[in-house]
C-alpha cells in the first residue's frame, strides 16, 4: 500500500464533511426552480418564499450564489448549545447531540454564519463543546481495555480523531493479554 | 509485535539475547559460542538470540534465565512510576520492549507468562495516557517545545526519550490525526468552494 499511514487507518475530516452534507437542511430560496432529478434524488421545486428542503451541499452551492438562506438546524441555537454544554460539564458521560452536529455547524457558520443567529456566540459554545468532550475521551483512553470500550453519544469527528489511537493501542493490549484458552492450550 | 511472518517489527525483537544455560554438553561446537573451547560445556551460559533460543529451550538442551530488562529491578521500578522508565533504553535497537516481553511470554510457563502479562499491560496502561497527551500537545504546538500535561519539562522529555517502539508508533499516530482534525477545525474552506 502506498498511501500515507494516516489515510489507511482512517478517514480525513474532509471526507467525513462530503458525507455530512448529504444530509437535508432547510433553506429558504430566492429563485425558483423546478423539481430537479439528481444521483441522490429529486429536490425542488423552489418557490420563494415557502422553505424547502435541500441537501447542505446544494444548499452551500445556492448559498455561495446568493440564491438562498439557509435555515439553521433547531440544535444550532445558543439556547440548545447552552443546555448541552452546562450537561456536558456536570455529568460524566457524553451528552446527546446530533451525530454529525460538528462537520454541519462548522460548514453552515463558514458559509452561512448571516443567517445564524449569535453566531460568534455559537462559535465559542462549540468550542467549549469539543474541549469538554476531548476531556472524556482522554478518561475513556483511561478505562481501554483489549476487548471493548464503550463511549456512547461520541460524534462522527471525534471518533475519527481517536479512531487510529485506540485501535492501535486496543491490538497492542490484545497480543499482551492471556486469554484463558491459551492458557489452557500452552504447555 | 504480533508473531507475524512478514512484521518487521517481530524479526527486530526475536533478535534480542537471553542468557541460556546449556544442560548437556555440545561437542565441536565452541566456536559458535566465540570462544577458544572446542565444546560447549553442561552448565556453561551463554547469550542466545531468540530466534535461536527457541529450538534449544523446546528440545530440552538448555534453560533461560528471565532477561534483565524483565528482572526486579525493572519490575519495582515499573510498579513505583510507569511513566519514569525508560523502556527503550532497556532493550536497545529501536526499543521493542513489548514485543521482546511478549516473546519471553510465549515461552514461559503458565504461571510466569501471567505475572509477565499483568506487568506488560499494567506497564503500557500506565503509560499510554501520558503518550497521548504529549503527541496532543505537539500537535497543538506544531512544533518545537517542552512540557507535557502532567508531567512537565525535563521529565516530558525523557519520557518520550524512553517511549517503547510501539508507543513510538502511537505518538506519531496520535500527533498525525490530532494535526488534521485540528487543521479541518481551524481552515475556512471558503475559498475553496
Amino acid at each position: 500500500m502506498s498511501l500515507p499511514q494516516s489515510l489507511r487507518v482512517s478517514v480525513t475530516p474532509l471526507e467525513l464533511e462530503l458525507i455530512a452534507c448529504e444530509q437535508l437542511v432547510e433553506i429558504v430560496p430566492l429563485i425558483s426552480m423546478e423539481k430537479t432529478a439528481f444521483i441522490s434524488g429529486a429536490y425542488g421545486p423552489l418557490r420563494p418564499p415557502s422553505k424547502s428542503k435541500v441537501p447542505l451541499w446544494m444548499a452551500i452551492n445556492l448559498k455561495l450564489k446568493k440564491k438562498c438562506h439557509i435555515v439553521p438546524p433547531e440544535w444550532l441555537t445558543v439556547d440548545f448549545l447552552q443546555e448541552r454544554l452546562s450537561r456536558e460539564t456536570s455529568q460524566p458521560q457524553f451528552s446527546k447531540l446530533p451525530f454529525r452536529f460538528a462537520e454541519i455547524s462548522k460548514v453552515v457558520l463558514d458559509v452561512a454564519s448571516d443567517d445564524v443567529p449569535n453566531a460568534d456566540k455559537i462559535r465559542s459554545l462549540l468550542k467549549d463543546l469539543r474541549e469538554a468532550r476531548q476531556a472524556k475521551s482522554r478518561e475513556g483512553l483511561q478505562q481501554i481495555d483489549h476487548s471493548e470500550l464503550s463511549l456512547p453519544n461520541l460524534c462522527s469527528m471525534e471518533i475519527n480523531e481517536i479512531r487510529p489511537v485506540f485501535v492501535q493501542s486496543m491490538g497492542l493490549l490484545s497480543q499482551l493479554v492471556r486469554e484463558p484458552e491459551n492458557r489452557a492450550g500452552d504447555v | 509485535m504480533d508473531n507475524d511472518y512478514f512484521s518487521i517489527d517481530a524479526i527486530l525483537a526475536e533478535n534480542q539475547k537471553i542468557q541460556c544455560t546449556f544442560k548437556l554438553d555440545i561437542p565441536d561446537m565452541g566456536h559458535l559460542g566465540g570462544g577458544n573451547e572446542r565444546d560447549i560445556k553442561a552448565l556453561s551460559k551463554a547469550p542466545i538470540p531468540i530466534w535461536l533460543a527457541y529450538i534449544l529451550l523446546y528440545s530440552d538442551w538448555a534453560d533461560f534465565s528471565i532477561p534483565q530488562p524483565f528482572g526486579a529491578r525493572v519490575r519495582n521500578a515499573l510498579n513505583a512510576e510507569p511513566k519514569s522508565v525508560k523502556l527503550s533504553g532497556l532493550v536497545g535497537q529501536g526499543g521493542h520492549w513489548y514485543g521482546f516481553g511478549k516473546m519471553i511470554m510465549d515461552i514461559l510457563s503458565d504461571e510466569q507468562a501471567n505475572e509477565m502479562s499483568e506487568l506488560l499491560i499494567k506497564a503500557f496502561k500506565g503509560r499510554l495516557v501520558e503518550v497521548i497527551d504529549q503527541a496532543q500537545h505537539f500537535a497543538a504546538l506544531g512544533g518545537s517545545g517542552g512540557g507535557g500535561s502532567s508531567i512537565s519539562g525535563d521529565s516530558a522529555l525523557s519520557f518520550r526519550e524512553g517511549l517503547d517502539g510501539a508507543e513510538r508508533e502511537l505518538f506519531a499516530l496520535a500527533q498525525e490525526s490530532v494535526k488534521m482534525t485540528k487543521r479541518w477545525y481551524e481552515g475556512n474552506d471558503r475559498a475553496r468552494r
